[in-house]
């Protein structure tokens, strides 16, 4: 507008100054004519003249000046013009560049005018934070309602101070509600505007979205965490090995301190060597060496000292650590002081050694025992044997050569059985074979004969057609004679006894039944004693409680297991299982 | 029947119950004892300096050889005998141990020995050396 008025009034100087003097000039002439025609001889014609020619030149004259004026007045308001010119081309120039800025920054820019509350957002807050256009508040309220209820009073403090000037500078770190309700972090940072009193009357402020940077933050606090806070010793050193084999130590954490006594300006910028001393590992500090000049990673266990000269076990890592470049950088230790795992090893070495060393000592003593009580238990056997072909005609000494026998016998088969147990025991790992169960059977009633024929038991026997099993064929036997023989020892007085034998194939298992009609034992009470060591269920003449404890050794020697289901006065039931493979 | 058989055990009762079922089945004509191994590998001694003489020796073709034995045991004995290359010696001198051990490693270990023909377990009946009878 005011450009254009100047603009006219530069174009109508020369015409003013033109209507003027023809005014002027009319008006003299008109002037003029009325003198010259006044019918007066007062005035003289040459003064007439003079007065006209002296008016004329006047007005030429004025008119000049006046031009002059016009002029000066007209080059005075170009200078102002161009100025003004100028310094609308630098705004102009300017809300241009703001605008580029404003586009090209990732910053959302928001503009407050104070006084009317007026709130004005750039695209930003569009694509930042994701509201709709028509979301976008036009007051400072809106703004204030989106800034996380922790943050809020912190930051409206230092911005209130700010608008006060009470502060020069205003930038803050807050949280910002997206439009998802999801809150970002943001770093904001304004500007005022004052008017001439110094008032002011706008604040601008761009809002950088720094959550990536902060969650970024937050996460590398985490992992420091993990360094200041556990309860290893975290050692990092350089790669300079120019100075040691081992290099210097550039940071250690708390737990370093507690472990070793040295406080990290004690040992940064020195090498980890300080650590070791007379007692330690000469081969894992070579096998230390060679791992740093390779680049490796290196686990070395070692006596270690204490700031106090105390020796400690450590166990520790030495492990490279790339830049992003992928260059080797830092070492990076983990260190643990294992001295009481060490001694508990120690300790638990010692007791397996005491063990088996007791334990083949023990071994030893039962073999010699066992051989000691064999050497003239089996004179005694020979002896009788002896004996038998002679004719004893004295009744009273043969009855006592009898009683003699019997007993040198029932010795003999104890002693015999407790020497199978030494032998199972101590043969984890027996020979194995393929074995046809109904063979086993006819070797079993071969041996036993005379009490089949003596008691005539009524034996049912349902094997599968071909039942192969690969295991111990004498255990087996073993097994099915001790368990005949007690169904035959333990029978019923009242009825016939009845035996029923039965195997079958489940799975991948063969399972062996073996179920009498005898006396049964009483499980309530005994349990846990059945297959033990001399127990004893009844009071049997020939009873010695080893049969059922050989039975489960054998099954066990051979990786099988034995249960058993009885009833006082109905029977008992054995179930073996052998895995078949 | 055999002419000789050679005893070696240091407890003297089983040596007796070797003589007296020997005795009973009429197994061999002659019973010569030794209390260990020392004193059976001195027998042998004799015997091969007596050889070496030029003079022909009646030697037992079977030994009952007992494993745990004072000063030299069976173990030792069997060792030192072959040492001394008795076995080309004499060469139809067999051995049978006969001991009251358990140890199953013992009678592998007998097994070992080419000159070791049975491992037999304590005591001797006149069923064993029925059965010997049919192999001597």
């Amino acid at each position: 507008m005011k450009i254009y008025i100047f603009g006219v009034m530069k174009n109508s100087s020369n015409k003013i100054t033109l209507t003027y003097v023809l005014i002027l000039l009319f008006v003299t002439v008109i002037g003029h004519k009325v003198v010259s025609n006044l019918p007066s001889d007062t005035i003289s014609d040459t003064i007439l003249k003079y007065s006209y020619i002296k008016d004329l030149v006047l007005i030429l004259f004025s008119g000049l000046v006046f031009k002059y004026i016009l002029y000066r007045n007209d080059k005075r308001n170009e200078s102002i013009f161009e100025k003004l010119q100028e310094t609308n081309n630098e705004i102009l120039e300017s809300n241009e560049r703001y605008d580029i800025v404003a586009k090209a920054t990732s910053d959302t820019i928001w503009d407050w005018k104070i006084e009317e509350d007026s709130f004005t957002w750039n695209k930003g807050i569009e694509v930042v934070f994701g509201y709709k256009k028509e979301e976008v508040g036009k007051t400072s309220k809106w703004w204030f309602d989106r800034i996380h209820p922790e943050d809020s009073l912190k930051m409206s403090v230092k911005l209130y101070s700010f608008l006060e000037q009470k502060t020069e500078k205003w930038q803050d770190e807050y949280r910002f509600q997206c439009a998802d309700g999801s809150y970002k972090y943001v770093f904001d940072r304004g500007f005022l505007v004052k008017d001439k009193d110094g008032k002011p009357i706008r604040m601008i402020g761009a809002i950088q979205d720094v959550t990536k940077q902060k969650e970024e933050e937050q996460r590398l606090r985490l992992l420091e965490t993990v360094i200041t806070q556990t309860k290893d010793a975290v050692v990092i050193t350089d790669i300079d090995t120019s100075e040691n084999v081992i290099p210097n130590i550039i940071f250690v954490n708390s737990a370093f301190t507690d472990m070793t006594g040295y406080l990290p300006e004690e040992v940064i910028g020195k090498s980890p060597v300080m650590f070791s001393g007379p007692k330690s590992d000469i081969l894992e500090f070579d096998k230390l060496k060679t791992a740093i000049q390779e680049y490796r990673e290196c686990f070395v266990e070692t006596i270690s000292y204490k700031k106090n000269k105390e020796e400690f076990w450590v166990n520790f890592s030495m492990i490279p650590v790339t830049n992003k470049d992928g260059e080797h950088s830092h070492w990076i230790s983990i260190q643990r002081d294992v001295t009481e795992e060490k001694e508990r090893d120690k300790e638990r070495e010692q007791l397996i050694r005491e063990l088996t060393q007791n334990n083949k000592d023990l071994k030893q003593f039962s073999y010699i025992t066992s051989h000691n009580l064999r050497a003239p238990l089996s004179n005694l056997t020979g002896l009788l044997n002896l004996v038998d072909d002679m004719t004893i005609t004295d009744p009273e000494l043969k009855e006592i050569i009898s009683g003699f026998s019997k007993s040198t016998h029932l010795l003999n088969e104890t002693i015999n059985d407790l020497v199978k147990v030494v032998i199972i025991k101590d043969n984890p790992s027996i020979e194995k074979e393929k074995v046809l169960i109904k063979e086993i059977f006819e070797n079993v009633f071969n041996q036993l004969s005379f009490l089949i024929g003596l008691h005539k038991p009524i034996l049912k026997i349902d094997l599968e057609e071909i039942t192969i099993l690969n295991i111990n064929k004498s255990y087996l036997e073993s097994i099915f004679l001790n368990l005949l023989t007690n169904s035959i020892k333990y029978r019923s007085e009242n009825r016939q006894l009845r035996v029923n034998i039965s195997s079958k194939v489940v799975d991948d298992n063969l399972v062996l039944t073996f179920k009498d009609n005898g006396i049964g034992i009483d499980l309530q009470r005994n349990k846990d004693k059945i297959f033990g060591l001399y127990q004893r269920f009844h009071n049997h003449p020939d009873s010695k409680g080893l049969g059922l404890y050989l039975v489960k050794s054998q099954v066990e020697a051979m990786g099988g297991t034995i249960t058993v289901e009885s009833e006082i006065g109905k029977g008992t039931t054995f179930t073996i299982i052998f895995k078949n493979n | 029947m055999l002419d000789k058989i050679f005893c070696v055990d240091d407890d003297p009762i089983t040596l007796m119950l070797c003589k007296k079922v020997i005795e009973r089945v009429e197994f061999a004509k002659e019973i010569i004892t030794a209390q260990d191994g020392e004193e059976a590998i001195k027998f042998f001694d004799d015997l091969a300096s007596s050889q070496n003489n030029g003079e022909v020796v009646s030697y037992p073709k079977l030994t009952f050889l007992d494993l745990n034995m004072p000063v030299m045991n069976g173990w030792e004995f069997l060792d030192v005998y072959l040492q001394k290359d008795y076995q080309t010696l004499f060469p139809e001198a067999k051995f049978i141990v006969l001991s009251s051990t358990i140890d199953p490693d013992d009678v592998n270990q007998s097994m070992k020995y080419p000159v070791v023909v049975d491992f037999m377990s304590k005591p001797i009946t006149k069923e064993m050396l029925e059965n010997l009878k049919t192999r001597f």
